[in-house]
């Protein structure tokens, strides 16, 4: 359980054991990035690169977009620091312009395939017979996760994927707790009956 | 199987229960933590372990924890550098040619050795700029030694606080040239360490 009331374990992947302790330690080196420090933004972009990338990754479904998404958060993001008031934490901000990135470049791809889902038009996981390899679980919940629609996607995501706190995913897609909460509940009963289908 | 038939969001057990808690539950991995009514009810024990078997894709998404690729993040990163941060070089001779290392490495090295040292809490490096010249080989503002390069590095870093600054300098100095001097062939002959803050 996080610090506000998050929903699942990290797994770990935390840039520090001690979230006091690592928001402090961002709040020091975001202060040196903005004075200039490109070192200490190299520092900041070490620490969470690989959670940049895995919500890219795990939103757009796509290891393409998730390398664009990455790149493009790296770049901008030194300058659009000068943008960031420091009234929430550093990593509600980062997420939440990961989280916007990678919606974005999803919405174009899909425009160009016209493959966009909607809440009542689910994509079915890969057929059991096409997942027998190593790692069939593993893709029929990538597939299954894919297929949620945007609004349950990104709070899936972010808490039971990344391990975020409830408080911290609503912050990050500004909406209340108690919405963000249905939309990740819509979305574990989705993937349950999914996962029904899936293993029948 | 007992279990619950169709996984819907508030479908109700024979005992009454709603299933949507049960859900939560398993998806936060507290599956196994059964309150004193799931603990004698079969109901509710055979709608968790059905849960718990369907949500297995899910927990394996979890566990699957990829990296950023190191490439993309440099890459990226080169460019907010700029051009110019790639072009310094220490250099080391021998008789059948010469090392270079670049400023970067001693630079990264520098502070990774600095967040090892116990009261530090975090650190940055950077060669020491005084005289420093850019676009050459010559590193640093310092004498080149005569079968090796120098260089000077400047750590600058908050530390935890209640401790001796000055002997956590000195630790820090330490460890900071043996490090350099061992991994690059490089001669350390200034580490200046830069107390920013204590928390």
């Amino acid at each position: 359980m996080t610090s506000d009331g998050g929903a699942v374990p990290d797994g770990g992947t935390a840039p520090d054991d001690r979230p006091d302790r690592a928001a402090r330690i961002d709040r020091w080196l975001v202060g040196k990035a903005r004075e200039g420090d490109v070192t200490a933004y190299e520092e900041l972009i070490r620490r969470h690169r690989d959670r940049i990338y895995r919500i890219a990754l795990r939103i757009t479904g796509d290891a393409t977009d998730a390398d664009d998404v990455t790149q493009e958060v790296v770049i901008q993001l030194w300058t659009a620091l000068s943008g960031f008031v420091g009234s929430s934490a550093f990593t509600t901000w980062l997420y939440r312009v990961v989280v916007n990135r990678s919606l974005g470049h999803q919405r174009r791809s899909r425009r160009w395939s016209g493959e966009e889902p909607a809440d009542t038009d689910l994509p079915p996981v890969a057929a059991p017979e096409r997942s027998v390899l190593a790692g069939a679980e593993l893709r029929a919940g990538l597939e299954a996760i894919a297929g949620l629609p945007e609004s349950q996607r990104v709070p899936f995501v972010l808490c039971q994927i990344e391990g975020l706190g409830y408080a911290q995913a609503a912050a990050i897609t500004k909406v209340p707790e108690a919405t963000l909460r249905g939309r990740l509940a819509r979305a574990r009963a989705t993937l349950l009956a999914e996962m029904r289908s899936w293993m029948s | 199987m007992t279990g619950p038939e169709p996984v819907v969001p508030d479908t109700r057990l024979a005992c009454g229960r709603s299933t949507a808690p049960l859900v939560e539950q398993v998806a936060e991995g507290r599956g196994g933590d059964l309150d004193a009514h799931q603990r004698t009810c079969p109901y509710c024990r055979a709608a968790l372990a059905e849960f718990d078997r369907l949500w297995a894709p899910v927990r394996a998404v979890a566990a699957d924890r990829p990296q950023a690729p190191g490439s993309l993040v440099e890459a990226a990163l080169r460019r907010v550098r700029g051009a110019g941060g790639e072009t310094e070089y220490g250099r080391i001779d021998s008789p059948l040619g010469h090392t270079r290392v670049a400023a970067r490495v001693v630079v990264a090295l520098a502070r990774h050795l600095a967040t090892q040292v116990p009261g530090v809490e975090v650190a940055l490096g950077r060669l020491a700029a005084d005289g420093h010249e850019s676009g050459g080989e010559v590193v640093p503002d310092v004498e080149a030694g005569v079968t090796g390069g120098s260089t000077a590095v400047q750590i600058t870093l908050a530390a935890a606080y209640g401790q001796d600054l000055q002997a956590l300098g000195e630790r820090i100095r330490a460890v900071v040239a043996r490090g350099v001097r061992e991994v690059t062939g490089l001669e350390p002959v200034d580490v200046t360490v830069h107390v920013d803050d204590v928390w």
